[in-house]
């Protein structure tokens, strides 16, 4: 059962910069908190806090990446686009 | 004028070996489908080998766009990646998500699919992104379980990515290239070597990309990716790269992929990732032809190993 507890506590640090400030200042109690073993609290207390600070800002911004455009609008604006070019050359011609 | 008479004919000699020794090994060079590349990729479909498809933009995808994409796949191999299932992870993977890359493998006959060995959510909180998994025992047991479930919905293996990560992951007992061959081998299932993630992981954790490339087994390479990252300032000052698939391959990924070319004993399906900042479509198939001469050079090395004429 702890693995799953142990994936559930890093997303919440990757996640919740509260959870992750806590989590930093007190590494020990905030695993134990969590219901990790000693033996995951101690694997804890060796984060690597620069890397978890910078894949957290990444997470952050994929998070806040807005929806690409579909493929339909993709097809438009191709068949726009070849529509407007043989316009321009229709009449240069 | 003469001179440069001579260097199109060599030029073109060179590119002509070079696809002799592609068809040899059956080697093939696409591109990630991006509707923003839409309209380049249509005029280009000559030059492209093959294209994936991110899945997961497809599986509530309203019916005409599903149209769209079978009558893509019709005109030029497709292959999907997954990038939402988290199958590298000790919680089950969803049902529900497998049922839809079912469906979908099912409406465009994919040559493969792909996913990602990393985790997504926990405790129901989704990350957002590819995270690393802790590497241990049970994240390679439950990834073996969750690729078992996966072949048997889908119907077909998921070839599975390595990916990039800024954080060595917590609590890990196994080094990355133990844990990706762990899973490979529990699972049997191939590997799609993505080496930009393998040349930001041995720059960020200190290790040599091409000593990580013999360290798994070359035998399961079957898919590669190329991309381009970025440069990132730690809050200490140190430098990440990011792998962000927003800049150009650089050098060091086609020297990993000559060597990639070298090890396997198999056909490569190489393909050039590029999820923003786009460049002109000319570049892009610059970099495609880049990728060609580097599994050539490769391919080439291979053959003198091993006495084969190609």
């Amino acid at each position: 059962m702890s693995a799953r507890v142990f994936e559930a506590f890093l997303t919440r640090i990757y996640v919740d910069p509260g959870a992750r400030a806590r989590f930093k200042a007190n590494p020990r109690a905030e695993a134990r908190r969590a219901g990790l073993s000693d033996e995951e609290c101690a694997a804890l207390e060796n984060t690597d806090w620069i890397g978890l600070e910078m894949a957290a800002r990444s997470f952050a911004r994929k998070r806040q990446m807005k929806r690409k455009p579909g493929f339909n609008f993709a097809i438009v604006k191709f068949l726009y686009r070849l529509f407007a070019g043989c316009l321009a050359l229709f009449r240069r011609g | 004028m003469a001179a440069e008479g001579v260097e199109v004919v060599v030029a073109e000699d060179v590119a002509a070996a070079e696809a002799d020794i592609m068809k040899a090994f059956h080697d093939r060079v696409g591109l990630g489908w991006r509707a923003d590349l839409a309209a380049g990729i249509f005029t280009h479909l000559d030059c492209i080998d093959l294209l994936e498809v991110v899945a997961d933009d497809f599986f509530d995808a309203p019916r005409g766009e599903i149209r769209a994409l079978k009558t893509l796949a019709s005109q030029v191999s497709v292959v999907l990646h997954g990038v939402g299932m988290g199958l590298a992870s000790s919680v089950p993977v969803e049902t529900k998500r497998l049922e839809k890359m079912a469906r979908l493998a099912d409406q465009v006959q994919p040559q493969f699919w792909s996913e990602h060995l990393a985790f997504v959510r926990g405790g129901g909180i989704e990350i957002g992104h590819l995270a690393a998994a802790p590497r241990t025992a049970d994240t390679l047991e439950g990834a073996a379980e969750n690729l078992s479930r996966a072949a048997a919905l889908v119907g077909s293996k998921a070839i599975m990515e390595n990916i990039a990560t800024l954080i060595d992951p917590s609590g890990s007992t196994l080094s990355e290239s133990a844990w990706i061959s762990g899973i490979l081998a529990s699972a049997d299932c191939n590997l799609l070597l993505d080496l930009h993630n393998v040349y930001a992981n041995g720059l960020n954790h200190g290790y040599d990309p091409k000593a990580f490339l013999r360290q798994i087994p070359a035998a399961r390479f079957r898919a590669i990716h190329i991309a381009g990252g970025k440069f990132i300032s730690a809050p200490d000052a140190r430098q990440g790269l990011l792998d962000d698939h927003l800049h150009d391959v650089p050098d060091p990924v086609f020297e990993l992929l000559e060597e990639a070319a070298v090890l396997s004993p198999n056909a490569l399906t190489v393909i050039l990732e590029r999820d923003g900042a786009y460049p002109s479509m000319g570049c892009l198939l610059a970099q495609m032809d880049l990728a060609r001469q580097a599994l050539a050079r490769g391919r080439a090395r291979r053959a003198v190993a091993e006495e084969v004429p190609v």
